[in-house]
């Protein structure tokens, strides 16, 4: 019985006893939420133009945060360093459609899955010869990210809101609201929409593929360096920060691998729901860490009622 | 353009001395050293100095006075990333000329040390690996001086309970620790000195990829109030967790990290919000002494040196922990020469060395490291030391020695030790035991 009370029971008491704890746990699940969904941006943008999952978003993340860092410690005005960082990333998107994609045009999806993976390994090797390997801290100030935080006293308690934690939030809203109007509103939004449907078909009316292939990695290289300045915010750009990446996969699961609206869905409510089950579940009962392995076994539940996912499309194929 | 250019002349540099050692392992006048570093991965960062640090001293040693004893020191590494199973290939890669091997991770060390009775190479694992390797007859080719994580965990208690551990009675002591093998190595120690001194142990792990996003670990502790965060922390984790610490306004006079938790790059990232946070340590940076002025003469000015100087690694922590780790294998190799007479020592011999090391005051003068390491003796039966250690305290741009020396309570972890000694011995059996030895 006591096991019982303690799973179904006394978490809610828990929750209803210290409020304030409770909306500081909500508040740093939704920010892990926003930033789980930020990567899951960045493999939705790609497998949607190009059915290609791409395993090098996180090594991608780290390549553009130190590139920023980097240029601003060789003297580099921070606000300068932002758009020659973004024009290192389109170098790197044309260089990788150029080199790498076009030529595996037309191969399995599994080829190119490996291509990924061989992007990563060649920004890993590279990334550490130009920048090394040693802790480097993001430009925070510099770019004019407040570093302070907010206080509030509900309930008797208190709730501390980072400022930096906040931009982050506010920065993902504004980037995701653009990124929509851009694949609603714009022509070229919607040729890579277009893209994403039906190959055939948007080739035999013009849209250049390789044009699109350019546009969305680069699209993909300015969520990484979105992604790279939030999670180096919190501590430090090094080459720990790629295993991030992995924390994306759950949420494509849940959110379905073409959806920019499932990544955005799904990487918030992992985030939430992970860190108020480590809170009040994993860490009392289990002995926590629960973190690890949450999201993937919530995915995987999610899994077994929408194969496709919460917002994924439904395949049904005629045999 | 430059730091490209330098980062590019390094691995050409590793690359030519990884060439440089493999033939040095032929030559008659050297001996081959390999150590299985990581200067990649995750815990790049941390990795990096103290690989620097060792090399360094090392390469001092071959430019000042042609090596030890006429040898030249065939230093090599092995990148492993930090990752057991390339660990293991880089020991089965480098073994059949290595007079030591060094693993560099407590899950690597584990992986290897099963092999080593066969393969008759020592060990070095100085301040990491499985604690009950100090004793010597079980554990007879693996080495971690100067000091374990349990005596490191019982030098904390001691300073955080002034000298007796009693005075812990009802207080709350939570372990910030790496889901990993090294971070779970103080565990045990820590369960029995709770159940003696009356003080609740509360261990909290941090998976690889929460190592950068602690808060679910942060609102633990802001919801358990525990009276002191003990953190076993290594690469991204540390900076991780003082950057928590320092959000959730944990104070920082409670939060006291193990010698791996002390990098400053780590706190450079936190900078003065880091105030206040200690570490044990067992060594104590000194760019002033003359070792390291040596090896500003001969490795650094001439440019031979991988440190990044910009960021000032000369005067680290770590990296000057790496040259005090060269200097005992270094030592060890001395003693064996002398011992057996012989130039170029077999790993038999180094393994003598390594059981009769003798590093006290006298010798480190007579070394150029005054106070920057703490003194110790090994034996067969003791291959650890246990020398104790110094807090070095965060004064917001350095660490800073604030503590006279502490000695771990080796009457309360001898017998721990000897138990879970035995109960490796006996999960690994046949496991041979030394049984020459008659301390």
């Amino acid at each position: 019985m006591e096991i019982l009370y303690d799973i179904l029971v006394k978490p809610f008491v828990d929750m209803v006893a210290a409020p304030d704890f409770f909306l500081q746990v909500v508040w740093e699940g939704l920010v892990s939420g926003v930033l789980y969904a930020l990567i899951a941006l960045g493999f939705v943008l790609i497998y949607k133009s190009s059915r290609i999952f791409n395993f090098a978003q996180g090594i991608m993340v780290v390549f553009a945060a130190l590139t920023l860092v980097g240029l601003y410690e060789k003297g580099v005005p921070a606000l300068l360093a932002v758009p020659l960082t973004l024009a290192v990333m389109y170098l790197l998107a044309m260089t990788i459609e150029r080199v790498v994609l076009r030529p595996l045009v037309n191969q399995p999806d599994i080829i190119l899955f490996m291509a990924t993976i061989g992007i990563t390994m060649f920004l890993i090797g590279f990334g550490e010869i130009i920048f090394g390997g040693e802790n480097k801290v993001m430009i925070t100030e510099q770019l004019m990210i407040p570093t302070g935080s907010y206080i509030f006293e509900p309930f008797g308690g208190f709730v501390s809101i980072e400022q930096k934690d906040l931009t982050a939030v506010v920065g993902a809203v504004v980037l995701v609201g653009v990124l929509l109007l851009f694949l609603n509103r714009s022509k070229m939004g919607r040729a890579i929409r277009a893209l994403g449907d039906d190959h055939q078909a948007a080739l035999s009316v013009g849209i250049s593929l390789s044009t699109i292939w350019v546009l969305v990695w680069f699209i993909a290289g300015v969520i990484a360096l979105a992604t790279g300045i939030v999670w180096g915010a919190r501590a430090g750009v090094s080459f720990a920060l790629e295993v991030i990446a992995y924390k994306a996969l759950p949420v494509l699961m849940l959110g379905g691998l073409e959806s920019v609206l499932g990544a955005i869905v799904g990487g918030l409510a992992i985030g939430i729901l992970e860190k108020l089950f480590e809170i009040y579940w994993g860490q009392p009962l289990l002995g926590g860490n629960t973190e690890t392995w949450f999201a993937f076994v919530f995915a995987l539940i999610v899994l077994l009622f929408r194969p496709q996912g919460l917002f994924g499309e439904r395949i049904i194929e005629r045999v | 353009m430059k730091t490209l250019l330098k980062n590019a002349l390094m691995a050409g540099a590793l690359a030519a001395g990884t060439a440089f050692a493999a033939q040095a392992a032929m030559a008659q006048d050297s001996i081959y050293l390999p150590n299985l570093s990581y200067r990649t991965g995750p815990f790049a960062s941390t990795g990096i100095p103290l690989m620097n640090g060792q090399r360094d001293y090392m390469m001092m040693l071959n430019e000042r006075d042609g090596g030890v004893n006429g040898v030249k020191l065939g230093y090599d590494e092995c990148e492993t990333g930090y990752n057991t199973e390339k660990g293991v290939e880089c020991y089965e890669k480098t073994k059949a000329d290595a007079a030591i091997t060094q693993p560099w991770s407590t899950g690597i060390t584990l992986q290897v040390l099963p092999k080593t009775n066969v393969d008759k190479i020592p060990v070095l694992a100085p301040g990491y690996g499985f604690s009950p390797m100090a004793d010597g007859k079980t554990f007879q080719w693996a080495f971690n001086p100067p000091a374990s994580y349990w005596d490191g965990a019982s030098m904390i208690l001691k300073a955080i309970s002034d000298g007796n551990l009693d005075n812990l009675e009802g207080k709350k002591i939570a372990l910030l620790h790496l889901d990993h093998p090294y971070g779970k190595e103080p565990i045990p120690l820590f369960e029995a000195m709770a159940e003696k001194h009356g003080f609740t142990f509360l261990p909290i792990p941090v998976g690889l990829k929460e190592m950068q996003n602690q808060s679910a670990q942060w609102l633990q502790i802001r919801r358990e109030r525990p009276d002191f965060v003990l953190m076993w922390g290594w690469g991204a984790m540390n900076a991780g967790a003082i950057t928590e610490a320092a959000k959730t306004r944990y104070p920082m006079d409670q939060f006291i990290g193990i010698w791996w938790s002390s990098l400053d790059s780590d706190l450079k990232l936190v900078g003065e919000e880091g105030k206040g946070y200690r570490a044990i340590s067992w060594n104590v940076p000194n760019s002033d002494s003359p070792v390291m002025q040596d090896i500003k003469k001969y490795v650094v000015d001439p440019g031979k040196s991988l440190i990044n100087q910009g960021e000032g690694e000369f005067d680290w922590v770590f990296y000057q922990r790496g040259v005090m780790i060269s200097m005992m294998l270094v030592e060890g190799i001395k003693a064996a020469q002398e011992e057996f007479d012989a130039k170029v020592p077999t790993p038999e011999q180094v393994r003598w060395g390594l059981e009769n090391l003798n590093i006290d005051e006298a010798k480190l003068e007579e070394l150029g490291m005054t106070g920057m390491l703490v003194p110790f003796k090994t034996s067969c039966a003791d291959h650890t030391g246990h020398g104790g250690g110094w807090m070095l305290e965060w004064n917001g741009s350095k660490f800073e020695k604030v503590s006279d020396l502490i000695t771990p309570d080796r009457e309360a972890i001898a017998p721990l030790e000897a138990e879970k000694a035995k109960e490796y011995a006996e999960a690994n059996a046949p496991w041979p035991v030394n049984d020459e030895c008659k301390m």
